[in-house]
């Protein structure tokens, strides 16, 4: 993960390496053997917004996410698939990714959305979670990076989680219904007052909407870039001390153990987040197909 | 560092290179990956609906066929009854039929015994009254010495023994 190889502490700016580490940037670095330019696009104008659609570092490793997705996936499911053919149950890799699969389908998307919904929302929870999980996880490797670690793609994974919630709400209950979710119905009020309180309501209820995939962004984003910070910290602390004789010994011995138990802690932590995203999606989805 | 943003600012080529890839994704694993992940689960989850609609079914048939089973029971019970109270009915009036055959039966007997019985004591009267006649002629014959008139005697002797019997009976 760290490949910086500058001088003398009065060189080294241990802020930068670590925006330079967790930010989005324009090539791929795998310094000291290869930096790698990708190619630059003219922004495209829509409106008053400029979009720069070129691709970057986290594009790459969202398209790498993706493919090792479908390939680990694809190679267990060919194994699940010989092993049923032969009537027996799936073993090892096969058989453990297997249940994985269906632990998310299962005891989250199936659990929270409830049976009738839940089939067809399960594959999209069960994308998020390995998605999230597999950029999660790109980020703890030499010369990687965790595309969820970045604002945009927590957002926009937020934006798909709050499409997923809204509109299957609507599609599900209806108009009216859905217009029930923003205009509550309240009880044991006069007709009058139940109407005002409700139109009251309306504000916190049209904000709680759009709180909960805000929450998304900001839960993933924040999990993920604390973690990498705490890291690159750690690190950055053998460089500032390089010059300091044997004490600079000593210090990155302490920092490497406690880099690499932070990093034992990242990779319960990249579970965690994916477990966490992909289950309160559910649980959000759910609400809203139940709601009344 | 580049003149790109810190991770704190989004872009929106980035948001929209996330949907691009997320969605694609989605599409992919949603029509070719999981479908073999989870076929076995999916299959055995409708399996078990099967199962669970051909329980509720047998369940209701099997209550439909206990109630046509009970009704046709006290459908049984109360045929058995009518059949019963018939060949009792039945029984009665063969009995009652056969009661009075016996008493006309009887009733006759006794008369045709009665008439037998009449006709053998006016037999036997007949002939107690010819001997007394005889005797009484015979007496009398005797007691005159004289052989009397057999005809006219008998007419006299028999009138009044009639006589004598009449007013016994009277």
């Amino acid at each position: 993960m760290i490949q910086h190889t500058q001088g003398p502490a009065e060189q080294f700016n241990i802020g930068e390496m670590i925006f330079h580490h967790t930010g989005d940037a324009h090539e791929l670095d795998f310094q000291p053997l290869i930096t790698i330019e990708l190619p630059r696009f003219a922004p495209v104008h829509v409106g008053p917004l400029s979009i720069d659609l070129s691709p970057t570092k986290h594009v790459v490793f969202m398209l790498l996410a993706a493919a090792i997705i479908i390939t680990v996936l694809k190679i267990a499911g060919n194994g699940v698939r010989k092993a049923y053919a032969l009537g027996q149950a799936p073993r090892g890799f096969a058989g453990a990714m297997e249940a994985l699969v269906l632990w998310v389908r299962q005891d989250i998307a199936m659990e929270s959305i409830g049976h009738e919904s839940g089939a067809k929302y399960a594959p999209l929870i069960m994308t998020f979670f390995f998605f999230i999980l597999v950029c999660n996880l790109l980020g703890l490797l030499p010369w990687g990076a965790s595309p969820t670690g970045n604002l945009a793609v927590t957002g926009a994974l937020g934006l798909i989680a709050f499409g997923a919630i809204e509109i299957g709400g609507m599609r599900k209950l209806g108009f009216k219904g859905y217009m029930g979710t923003i205009f509550p119905h309240i009880e044991g009020l006069p007709p009058a007052g139940a109407m005002a309180l409700s139109i009251f309501m309306a504000p916190i209820e049209i904000l709680s909407k759009f709180v909960k995939p805000f929450a998304f962004m900001v839960r993933l984003f924040g999990n993920m870039t604390a973690g990498h910070f705490v890291i690159l910290t750690m690190f950055g602390i053998v460089f500032l001390f390089g010059h300091f004789g044997f004490v600079s010994w000593a210090l990155g011995v302490t920092s490497a153990v406690v880099v690499l138990a932070v990093m034992g802690l990242e990779l319960l932590v990249a579970f965690l987040q994916a477990y966490v995203f992909a289950l309160l999606a559910a649980v959000f989805i759910g609400l809203m197909q139940h709601e009344h | 560092m580049n003149d790109l943003p810190a991770p704190f600012q989004p872009t929106l080529g980035l948001v929209f290179w996330t949907l691009i890839v997320f969605v694609l994704l989605l599409i992919v694993l949603t029509k070719y990956i999981f479908p073999t992940l989870v076929q076995m689960t999916v299959d055995r989850e409708n399996a078990i609906k099967q199962q669970m609609a051909d329980a509720a079914q047998m369940r209701a048939e099997s209550a439909a066929a206990l109630e046509e089973q009970r009704q046709l029971l006290a459908s049984a019970r109360g045929e058995a009854l009518a059949i019963v109270a018939e060949a009792r009915e039945a029984a009665d009036r063969e009995r009652s039929i056969a009661v009075e055959k016996t008493r006309l039966e009887q009733e006759e007997l006794l008369a045709r015994a009665r008439r037998e019985i009449g006709a053998e004591r006016e037999r036997a009267v007949a002939d107690i009254r010819r001997e007394a006649v005889d005797i009484a002629i015979s007496a009398a014959a005797k007691v005159v010495g004289a052989r009397l008139d057999v005809a006219a005697d008998r007419k006299i002797v028999e009138e009044y023994i009639a006589s004598i019997a009449g007013g016994a009976r009277g």
